[in-house]
């Protein structure tokens, strides 16, 4: 009592003496309110960054892909080049459906079709008005009225057909979004180059880059397997430790001494061991509690 | 009156309508060129329809898109508003981040990221610090995305003509917006004793942020009549 007292706050709960010893000790271990922001703020920030990243690698896809097909004129929209199919393949990977869209767009403003391994132009039609009648001579169900631009987008229906296929393939939701098993996408052509030209580009291709390619490859297979490259752990979303169960006991190999004759009638529905109930079993349990529970009705 | 000559009369009509539209997208632009602070001659911006129609007209009696540009420094006082106070940790501050100002009418049915390319290069090029490219149509979502790739290099505007068609500000119902220069605002938070954070706000995609070119931090002196008060000033803070 002798020492002096400090006022004592009536709104803040502060300033007990045995408090502030409790606290030095706590920030040693866990960081404070301040870092942890700064940590979430970081974190968000990453995010953020690489969300930018992705947008402006679409953009400079949809940029390259302007000017394709780079191949000349033996191979066509029915019969692309090899390089070119593997990076249209490429690029396309962090594609949105509506970034196809929007590179559908940029290529009808330069003239072309809108399918991006055809070298023609887009068809117009002199032809005024807004809509088109389609399918006419075909069968009732292939009527249809489709808005004019719908129509020269393509160079002709067959490209249409190419690059719709491609479109439904592309993932709805955005690359930054996306778990390991969906970056596993994979596009295929309506029409694949032939296959003489993947002769052709297999002889000119060297040993030795494809074994680099392969150790590469694999690297990044494995990798993805293990999860190194998922965004969120990637960036330390989700902090998972992985830890060993120490097995102290012996190994032995699982035997099939028991007595199996109680089993044998059902043994060809256990899955792994374990037993599937179905309806009349799960009815016929239901009953015998049934009854028991009635017993204080009567 | 012959049907010929009648086809005839309809025709010019239709084209003065169309370069009378452009000449109000001519003034509303220079407007808006001078009250950010750059410097243009009373005459440019004041120019009359049959003068502008003279100036830039081609071979048939039209006006060509492709003639309407033009470029105008910053002023002295504008220089002065955007400069970057000195301060005890940072007696040689950045100069102001303002530079030539470049105006470009572009012609076409569609604008895309070439149009948009060429229009950064340019810029980039030229050494034009802000750009403002005024189309009649609208620019396609990904040729959009080029404007924050280059915005270390450049910084670049875009308008819709049918928006310039008249001037906003000149509107009676929209109050007087006035920029604030960085000492300003400092004198503004340390009377009021504020955060900027906690003044009200303003959207940069405002109309009249966006005639004003605000930029991100910057502030607004709005004044407006009151019946009650005679004028009344509120600050906003670009978000």
């Amino acid at each position: 009592m002798a020492s002096p007292r400090m006022p004592k706050p009536i709104l803040k709960k502060t300033s007990y003496p045995a408090t502030p010893v409790r606290n030095t000790s706590t920030t040693i271990s866990t960081p404070s309110r301040e870092e942890r922001d700064r940590e979430t703020a970081l974190q968000h920030a990453r995010i953020l960054q690489a969300r930018k990243e992705v947008e402006l690698d679409i953009l400079s896809a949809i940029e390259e892909l302007l000017d394709y097909p780079l191949a000349g004129p033996p191979h066509d929209s029915s019969n692309p080049s090899v390089e070119d199919a593997q990076t249209f393949k490429n690029l396309l990977k962090p594609f949105q459906p509506s970034d196809y869209d929007d590179l559908i767009v940029e290529r009808n403003i330069g003239e072309n079709c809108g399918y991006a391994l055809c070298a023609k132009p887009r068809v117009k039609d002199p032809l005024g008005g807004k809509y088109r009648i389609v399918g006419t001579r075909g069968r009732a169900k292939d009527f249809k009225v489709v808005e004019r631009g719908e129509l020269e987008k393509w160079c002709s229906e067959a490209c249409a057909r190419r690059a719709l296929y491609i479109r439904v393939q592309l993932i709805e939701s955005p690359a930054w979004e996306r778990d390991v098993a969906q970056s596993f996408v994979k596009i295929d052509l309506l029409d694949e180059p032939k296959s003489q030209d993947i002769v052709g580009g297999l002889e000119k291709m060297n040993l030795d880059d494809k074994e680099i390619q392969d150790s590469t490859q694999n690297r990044q297979d494995l990798a993805l397997e293990r999860g190194d490259q998922s965004f969120a752990s990637r960036n330390g979303l989700v902090d998972v430790k992985i830890l060993e169960k120490d097995v102290k006991r012996e190994a032995e190999a699982p035997s099939l001494e028991e007595d199996l004759s109680g089993k044998l009638n059902t043994m060809h529905l256990s899955l792994e061991g374990h037993l599937p109930r179905f309806e009349q079993q799960k009815k016929s349990l239901t009953e015998d509690d049934g009854d028991e529970d009635m017993d204080w009705k009567l | 009156m012959s049907s010929e000559q009648d086809q005839i009369n309809k025709q010019r009509e239709a084209g003065d309508r169309d370069n009378a539209r452009l000449w109000r997208a001519w003034r509303t632009i220079h407007e808006m060129v001078q009250d950010r602070g750059y410097i243009l001659a009373e005459e440019e911006v004041k120019i009359s329809l049959s003068d502008f129609v003279k100036a830039h007209r081609d071979g048939s009696g039209m006006v060509s898109k492709a003639s309407m540009k033009f470029s105008a420094h910053p002023s002295d006082a504008m220089m002065q508003r955007y400069s970057n106070p000195a301060t005890e940790s940072n007696p040689n501050p950045p100069p102001p981040d303002v530079g030539t100002i470049w105006v470009e009418f572009l012609e076409g049915d569609n604008v895309g990221i070439k149009h948009m390319r060429t229009f950064a290069q340019y810029l980039s090029a030229h050494n034009f610090h802000t750009g403002i490219l005024i189309t009649s149509v609208n620019i396609t979502p990904s040729a959009l995305k080029i404007i924050p790739a280059v915005a270390s290099e450049t910084r670049i505007e875009t308008f819709n003509e049918q928006d310039l068609l008249v001037n906003i500000t000149h509107h009676e119902l929209v109050p007087k917006h006035v920029l604030l220069s960085k000492e300003e605002k400092s004198a503004l938070l340390a009377r009021y004793r504020l955060k900027d954070t906690q003044l009200p706000r303003i959207q940069m995609t405002d109309p009249v942020a966006r005639y004003l070119g605000l930029r991100r931090g910057q502030v607004v002196k709005i004044i407006r009549k009151s019946e009650t008060a005679g004028r009344y000033a509120s600050y906003r803070l670009c978000v």
